[in-house]
């Protein structure tokens, strides 16, 4: 086996979270025509949550999944092109068979973590086209490492080519990384990746945790621009593994102005760990619910940090953006 | 005399429905068939002394006066060999698989037009929660720019089956909102959330309305509430109507009666309690069967 | 479809005149026997009588059962059939699935399938007064993981019963248990066969197993990716050898004996990606991907199989692949 880590860049789907979803096409024209220099594995792009997600529940995306695919397909030569999809929220008719035709090769289809049987049709349906596909285990600390195993070996079955686990609401520890990495590596006859949030400021160490453990895929986003705290800031993993003699392929000075751009280009606010972020992280909420959660607590004049902590107690998943409202205006009344 | 209602498939579904009929003082099951005689679902049905029958719908076809509605609640690729059979039986078929052969039915919406037809699709069970909501507020607001319905349910009420078809509970559920809304552009999406214990179906509802008027909107949506209560007793108004960010949203939520399945299957018993009140209509028009 | 040897024709002419049901008389196996059942009525006047029990018809059967008179097909879930018809004088016992993604989103129904499917097929045949012999179809994956290479019909490897994975290898193991429970108790004249991994016609290459979607792949003019090093090795049994190997163990296997039914001839997953991007003669190119170093092995070894049945691979590895892809070009794509 190589020492070599597949590098898989997020930053124009999960940094759609950051900016409620708002990328423009020269934005996504700039960052591809950048990253696909650098050698990174494969660029996701889209709808925060993914292909056909977008909806009043999660954030309308300004712009279509085929004007933002095909945008980002045109410029891009050497690296690949993937899209997180949510079975739920896309369908094979409506979505995955378009996207197919507007070129979309890597599609990683991600479940909540107890969950991966919905997957199944949707992995299948994308491994008969002879695409990539990748299960992804949403929220996994919310479950025991022998169940996430469990729900990795359906998507294995259902013709993954690689499982990834994603601390969506990056409340994770290197211990926790370390346990479930390792225990799904020595059982899976595929890679298995690592998708951090940095809510704790583990993003990097938990990334690196998972790569000791035996992950192979690592994700990241180019000045961990992605939801709530960010992601592991790409850049900064891709240098760390140089030092450590990891093969990434990665042209680091490349990947340095692709970096550059972003932060010139797409970030609005500095993407910092927010006091909310901690909140966040302590109560295990995805991540993907800070814009809708700071929103809502300031129209209702209701501190954030309870709705989180409510949220946290109510164990909403992904998807359950609608529950904040709810439970925002049932703090409101008890105050 | 009662109406004469037999029920396809052990399932579940079927099982619950066999309860619900149980308890109507308009229907007599007068026919429970599955496969499989020593199912959990066949004990039960024989424990309540129901004539039983291991041969699916040969059963119908053996003995084709034993019924005069029936219930499929077996699976979509069946009951599109079922349902010309009852057709040529005269049967009234009501059909809970996603075979969608039939006309979409909401008790509290097009009830008097489907005693015109005689095979009835119950759509989803988000669909019965919701499209009934926004085909009142549609009632008395003419442009509606969007709809669209977010679900919840708790992982353990969701099986094999509907886990494998969740693009066609989306397919359906969208098609049938564009038909009652009139609303073209809609969304469906649904979740399922394995919290233990388990939480209620959940259904939130968003429509985009330019300037809308919140208290009438409030009166007619708190009228269809009633209505469906009559005929779903554990479904209710969770977030009353707030205008938000130019969205009307509002959310349902659903717990089932605890028939068959324990509560946390709402979804369950919306489905079949709406089947149940169409079924009950029948039977308070026994001359529309007898006509056809 | 099929060459036989005079020598097998006349092995095989116990079944003339038979009554033999298949269950799960719609799966790959149940379709090649059916295929090469009804040769043996067409060309040699065997006078079989076949009856298939199945859920549902394929549509590779479905052309075929209707113009025939000697083959009559139950539509009915295995475990709800009351009783076989009286004059059955031999059963394969071929229902449940081996696709595992079954096994995963569904597996408690899958697991009863088998349990209950197995005993309530031989509670059935205890009733049949000219019954001769049960074939029960195991699988090769009972073994578990083993470290040994080619795996005789005593090996048994380690499995985890509190794995996901083990829903199917289990059931399996404990359909072969209850199977030979019957043996023991009611002298039920039973054989266990385990088969391994096949390539062929009628196999649909929408399933999960690596030289389906080689093959898929290849014909679409797609590169072929393989994630780990291409090391494993696998071997492949033709369906024409896996057919006329059933039936013979049906006819001449010792009652409670085990066989493996399979190819011994190895070969490793990059070999057999080399050998059928040539057969196609695609521009395509084959991704060695070295994700992983695994270089597991699953390959039966037939020794007992060749001394006891004196049976035999007839067709090698090459034709086994050609054979397959000339009928996918025409029937897939």
């Amino acid at each position: 086996m190589t020492n070599k880590i597949n590098l898989y860049d997020v930053t124009l789907r999960d940094g759609s979270h950051a900016i409620a979803h708002q990328l423009s096409i020269e934005q996504v024209e700039h960052y591809t025509k950048a990253i696909d220099q650098t050698g990174v594995y494969a660029v996701e792009v889209g709808h925060g949550n993914g292909l056909g997600a977008s909806s009043v529940l999660v954030g309308k995306s300004q712009l279509s999944d085929e004007i933002l695919l095909k945008t980002a397909k045109e410029n891009l030569q050497h690296t690949k092109l993937g899209i997180h999809v949510i079975p739920g929220f896309a369908t094979i008719k409506k979505d995955i068979e378009n996207a197919i035709l507007w070129g979309v090769d890597v599609f990683r289809v991600a479940s909540h973590c107890t969950e991966a049987d919905i997957t199944e049709r949707h992995i299948g349906y994308v491994r008969n086209k002879g695409k990539e596909a990748y299960g992804l285990l949403m929220m996994s600390h919310m479950t025991s490492p022998e169940i996430l195993l469990d729900e990795a070996i359906k998507m294995q079955t259902y013709g993954a080519e690689g499982i990834i686990i994603l601390d969506s609401a990056g409340s994770y520890l290197p211990d926790d990384v370390k346990e479930r990495i390792t225990l799904l590596s020595q059982n899976l006859n595929v890679p298995v990746g690592f998708h951090a949030h940095n809510n704790l400021g583990l993003g990097i160490s938990n990334s690196l945790v998972a790569i000791e453990s035996g992950a192979q895929i690592i994700d990241g986003a180019t000045k961990g621009f992605g939801a709530g705290a960010g992601n592991a800031q790409l850049e900064v993993l891709a240098a760390v593994l140089q030092k450590i003699n990891y093969q990434t392929n990665i042209d680091l000075y490349k990947l340095l102005d692709a970096a550059d751009m972003v932060e010139k280009d797409l970030i609005k606010e500095p993407i910092t760990i927010s006091s909310l972020s901690i909140v966040s992280a302590m109560a295990g909420v995805f991540s993907g619910f800070s814009k809708h959660v700071k929103r809502v607590a300031k129209e209702l004049n209701v501190d954030p940090r309870d709705i989180f902590m409510e949220l946290g107690r109510h164990k909403v998943v992904a998807g359950q953006e609608d529950t904040i409202i709810d439970i925002a205006l049932k703090l409101k009344k008890r105050i | 005399m009662n109406l004469k209602v037999a029920i396809l498939g052990t399932g579940n579904i079927g099982t619950d429905l066999l309860i619900k009929i149980f308890r109507s003082p308009y229907l007599q099951c007068t026919l429970f068939a599955g496969r499989n005689l020593s199912s959990k679902g066949m004990l039960k049905a024989m424990s309540f002394g129901v004539p039983l029958s291991d041969k699916g719908i040969d059963a119908i076809i053996e003995n084709p006066t034993c019924c005069d509605l029936v219930f499929d609640a077996t699976s979509a690729a069946s009951h599109k060999i079922h349902a010309p059979i009852l057709k040529q039986l005269h049967k009234i078929v009501i059909d809970l698989t996603p075979a969608k052969l039939g006309l979409f039915t909401i008790p509290s919406v097009n009830l008097a037009e489907a005693l015109q037809y005689d095979n009835l699709n119950m759509i989803t069970c988000g669909g019965q929660a919701s499209i009934p909501i926004a085909y009142a507020i549609s009632k008395i607001v003419k442009n509606i720019d969007y709809i669209e319905l977010v679900s919840t349910i708790a992982s353990k009420s969701a099986g094999p089956g509907t886990r494998a078809n969740i693009d066609e509970y989306i397919e359906t559920t969208e098609k049938a909102l564009s038909h009652f809304s009139g609303c073209k552009t809609v969304k469906a999406i649904i979740n399922l959330n394995p919290a233990q214990p388990s939480i209620d179906m959940n259904t939130t509802i968003y429509l985009k309305i330019d300037e809308p008027d919140m208290h009438l909107i409030s009166v007619e949506v708190k009228k269809m509430v009633e209505v469906i209560q009559s005929y779903v007793p554990g479904y209710f108004l969770a977030l009353e109507p707030v205008y938000d960010n130019g969205f009307v949203i509002l959310s349902i939520k659903v717990q089932g009666l605890g028939d068959y399945l324990p509560k946390y299957a709402g979804n369950l018993d919306i489905i079949n309690s709406a089947a149940i009140a169409l079924a009950e209509e029948f039977a308070k028009n026994k001359e529309v069967i007898y006509d056809k | 479809m099929f060459t036989l040897t005079e020598n097998e024709i006349s092995n095989l002419e116990k079944l003339k005149n038979k009554e033999i049901l298949i269950t799960g008389g719609s799966g790959f196996v149940g379709t090649w026997l059916t295929q090469l059942l009804l040769y043996l009525n067409d060309t040699y006047n065997f006078n079989i009588t076949l009856y298939l029990i199945a859920r549902q018809l394929t549509c590779n059967l479905e052309a075929l059962i209707d113009s025939r008179k000697d083959i009559i097909f139950i539509k009915n879930d295995i475990r709800n059939i009351r009783e076989f018809p009286k004059d059955i004088a031999y059963i394969i016992h071929a229902a449940s699935s081996p696709d595992n993604r079954i096994y995963m989103s569904n597996p408690i129904e899958s697991m009863n399938i088998i349990s209950d499917g197995t005993k309530n097929t031989m509670e059935n045949a205890l009733l049949l007064e000219k019954l001769e012999k049960i074939v029960h179809l195991s699988s090769g994956q009972i073994y578990g993981s083993l470290d040994s290479h080619n795996i005789t019909e005593n090996d048994f490897g380690k499995l985890n019963c509190n794995s996901i994975s083990a829903i199917y290898p289990e059931a399996k193991r404990y359909a072969e248990t209850l199977v030979n429970a019957y043996r023991s108790l009611h002298k039920l004249p039973v054989v266990q066969v385990r088969p391994f991994s096949f390539i062929g016609p009628f196999m649909s290459l929408n399933k999960p197993w690596a030289v389906n979607s080689f093959i898929r792949d290849v014909l679409k003019t797609k590169n072929i990716r393989i994630l780990g090093n291409g090391k494993p090795v696998r071997s492949y049994m033709y369906p024409t050898d896996m057919a006329v190997w059933i039936l013979t163990m049906l006819l001449y296997g010792k009652s409670g004996a085990s066989y493996n039914l399979g190819s011994d001839v190895g070969i490793s997953l990059e070999e057999v990606a080399i050998k059928i991007k040539n057969i196609v003669g695609n521009d395509v190119s084959i991704e060695i991907l070295n994700m992983n170093d695994s270089c597991s092995e699953f390959v039966p070894n037939i020794d007992y199989v060749r001394h006891e049945l004196d049976l035999d691979i007839t067709v090698n590895i090459d034709d086994t692949l050609k054979k397959s892809i000339q009928w996918f070009e025409k029937n897939l794509l």
